[in-house]
């Protein structure tokens, strides 16, 4: 049996529009002449100038946590430098506390095992849901829940230096709706998720989808700062359709 | 497709002069965006900067020089990811496309984030025929879905209308009361959208690049609506250019770092959502189908004319609308179509057809603005020149854009500059007008000898009516030349 989808063809068939494509460039199917250098490095290249970029970040990491702080700021963060867990759930209490929220999300993530928020946030009569779907918390149900939180709670995937940027990829456990539907998002950073730029993330990525056989994932989304927009009259307003306030926990 | 009123050029950018309001408007941008651009260029140097523009428009010409090839690639991998990509040639189909998923998915709400290819099609009136509610959710793109217009420009939408004009809108269309404050008119469009965000079937968006190696759908945006477009919605339906493709994910940091900073002057968006087929099993959110309309409508035919192919480059910033000098003056809708500013007046030509914007290709000073901006290095003028070249000596009397009378001085003046005999009698022709004239009294053609204020007859009268004309000097050049600067120095 087919789905409607895999027997539908709506458009143009693919061979049909890549021939017009090639009458307009005026020859014939001819691939490029040289292969383009970013689509043929092979897997052990793309790993060794990975490995040279792990070595980098090691090397360097006190310099990339300053540039993160920094950037993150002039991102629109309320950029946080944590040195021990402790630290880092005392801000959170305070960003709690100063809120409005009554309901608070968080997405489970590794991140949460070291800080652990959810008894200290229960403590201060917060009600504190996690991101785990199963028989009992049907997707519709999380949406809900999400929804009526205050604030929303998340680890990173990377954060990066050169943009003060917090990446976020699929994961089990983690809604992409934890950190744009709640009026407040907090990120927690640790060492390990910095990179320096823009190029060590794409390189990385690229490895890994070559190294899963193709597989890139759902979505990869930056986070820089607030939901902002400027369309009337040119004026910033921030938090639109996505958190007005967000946070950066740095740990370290 | 989107209304065309390209042909109205002349008769619109003068309404839009006379225009105080939007002249406000067009002061907040070119003082807004500009300003933070440069800051961007300081802070990067302005020599890495330029390293960083021809590496860009490297990707941009080797990707459009073998589009069929990676077209073909990017097919491969969305169909890899489990998406589907469809290819339209006009915007008849793509519509069609659009329409046909929403009907055999019973899909009654749409919400959209930003899409100016979507615009360019006219898409909403189609899915609203088919009984789709479609809600634009970019804060822009909404207020001019309420208002029943088109955007003004590529980056801000709705940057024509004064907090006045959208608190009317919202009273009116919303049943709220007047109230004129930003951040609550911000705050009210989060209100209505967030529902619809929630109960929408269906989340359409443009595409600001796709990636061929991973199939992969990039959008840039600042509101977060582009992330709710993508991620709540059971179907999610990309549209975009089929210009848009960059061959690797490595390439993607160039354009990450360019886009931004050229548009709004800001490092990096808010947001930068990529996504990569439907939701996997696993995932606890994301669209159950993902669908990537690919659209040729008039491309083909900048890619075929190596003069024009250029402009296919194009990231869509905005930054050349923001320093152009006739942008500044007329906006965004004198246009007449979806694309506005220099860019606007290569590309609608070649999409709507030159004989109905002819008169696009004018609204340029030559000045070179456009190209010193633009993050692709893209060179604006030069087309310009291409594009009235083929207005001008078009043997198609409905595609030349200046009547016959102009066209004759034209050649007559060629004439003329080009024999020296000729140019001189004119020349004390003229001489002789001039003193003639300085006998009437008042002299009002002339002023203090040395402009001419009016010329009595067409074309130069039209020329003169904004403008003066220097009046032709006692000795030309040439006499000067002739008696004092050619001593023989050999």
């Amino acid at each position: 049996m087919t789905t409607p989808e895999s027997s539908e063809l709506l458009g143009v068939p693919k061979e049909e529009f890549l021939q017009s494509v090639r009458e307009a460039l005026g020859r014939s199917n001819v691939p490029p002449s040289q292969p383009y250098p970013r689509l043929t490095d092979s897997l052990p290249e793309l790993e060794k100038q990975a490995a040279q970029i792990r070595r980098h970040l090691e090397e360097n990491l006190p310099d990339l946590l300053d540039k993160l702080a920094d950037m993150a700021g002039k991102g629109g963060w309320n950029v946080h430098r944590a040195s021990g867990v402790e630290e880092a759930i005392a801000y959170i209490e305070t960003v709690a506390r100063e809120s409005e929220a009554t309901n608070i999300v968080r997405s489970a993530q590794d991140v949460f095992d070291q800080i652990p928020v959810d008894a200290a946030l229960a403590n201060l009569g917060f009600k504190v849901t996690t991101v785990l779907r199963d028989d009992g918390n049907p997707r519709e149900a999380l949406r809900e829940e999400i929804r009526q939180s205050g604030i929303g709670i998340t680890g990173a995937d990377y954060a990066l230096a050169e943009t003060g940027s917090l990446v976020v990829l699929p994961r089990k456990g983690l809604s992409r709706l934890v950190s744009v539907v709640p009026p407040v998002h907090i990120a927690l950073v640790r060492p390990k998720d910095i990179l320096g730029s823009l190029d060590d993330l794409f390189l990385l990525r690229r490895l890994e989808y070559h190294q899963r056989g193709g597989e890139m994932g759902s979505y990869l989304n930056f986070i820089t700062g607030p939901s902002r927009t400027a369309d009337i009259e040119m004026t910033i307003v921030e938090g639109v359709h996505g958190p007005k306030e967000v946070h950066m926990i740095i740990l370290g | 497709m989107a209304e065309i009123k390209t042909q109205d050029f002349t008769a619109a950018s003068k309404a839009a002069i006379n225009n105080p309001k939007l002249r406000r408007a067009l002061d907040r941008v070119a003082s807004g965006f500009e300003v933070a651009r440069l800051d961007r260029v300081a802070e990067a140097t302005p020599e890495v900067w330029e390293r960083w523009k021809q590496e860009a428009r490297d990707i941009k010409a080797h990707t459009i020089e073998h589009l069929d090839y990676y077209l073909d690639l990017l097919y491969t991998n969305v169909t890899a990811a489990g998406g589907h990509l469809h290819f339209a040639k006009d915007a008849a189909q793509a519509n069609e496309i659009v329409a046909h998923i929403a009907r055999t998915r019973n899909v009654k709400i749409a919400t959209k984030s930003k899409s100016m290819v979507s615009e360019e099609l006219g898409l909403n009136p189609v899915l609203e025929a088919v009984g789709v509610e479609v809600w634009e959710t970019d804060l822009g793109e909404y207020i001019i879905q309420l208002a029943g217009e088109t955007p003004s420009h590529l980056v801000a939408p709705a940057l024509h209308k004064s907090k006045e004009d959208v608190a009317e809108l919202f009273a009116e269309k919303l049943g709220i009361p007047y109230d004129e404050d930003i951040f609550h008119m911000a705050a009210t469009a989060r209100e209505v959208l967030r529902d619809k965000f929630m109960e929408a079937d269906l989340g359409i968006s443009g595409a600001n690049f796709v990636i061929a190696e991973t199939g992969t759908l990039v959008i840039i945006t600042n509101e977060g609506n582009g992330r709710l477009c993508t991620s709540a919605p059971r179907i999610h339906i990309g549209i975009t250019g089929m210009e848009k493709v960059i061959p690797s994910l490595q390439d993607l940091s160039i354009f990450l770092r360019l886009l931004p900073q050229s548009a709004t002057g800001q490092r990096i968006t808010s947001y930068v959502s990529m996504t990569t087929g439907p939701r996997r099993s696993d995932d606890e959110d994301g669209p159950e189908e993902f669908h990537l309309v690919l659209v040729d409508n008039g491309r083909s035919r900048m890619l075929a004319d190596p003069a024009l192919r250029e402009a296919l480059y194009c990231i869509r910033c905005g930054a050349c609308l923001n320093i152009c000098p006739v942008y500044a003056r007329v906006g965004g809708h004198a246009y007449g179509w979806v694309y506005p500013g220099p860019i606007g007046a290569v590309v609608s030509p070649m999409l709507v057809g030159l004989k109905k914007a002819k008169e696009l290709p004018q609204a340029s000073s030559l000045c070179g603005a456009c190209r010193e901006v633009c993050p692709i290095k893209i060179d604006i003028p030069k087309m310009f020149l291409h594009l009235r070249n083929q207005t001008a000596e078009s043997p198609d009397p409905n595609l030349r854009s200046a009547p016959i009378v102009e066209r004759t001085m034209a050649k007559m003046y060629a004439r003329l500059m080009s024999s020296p005999r000729l140019l001189g009698l004119s020349r004390r022709f003229g001489r002789a007008l001039q003193l003639a004239e300085g006998m009437i009294p008042f002299s009002p053609l002339i002023k203090d000898g040395k402009w001419i204020r009016m010329a009595p007859l067409p074309p130069l009268s039209k020329w003169t009516r904004s403008r003066d004309l220097p009046a032709l000097p006692k000795q030309s050049f040439h006499d000067i030349w002739k008696k004092e600067l050619s001593r023989d120095d050999s």
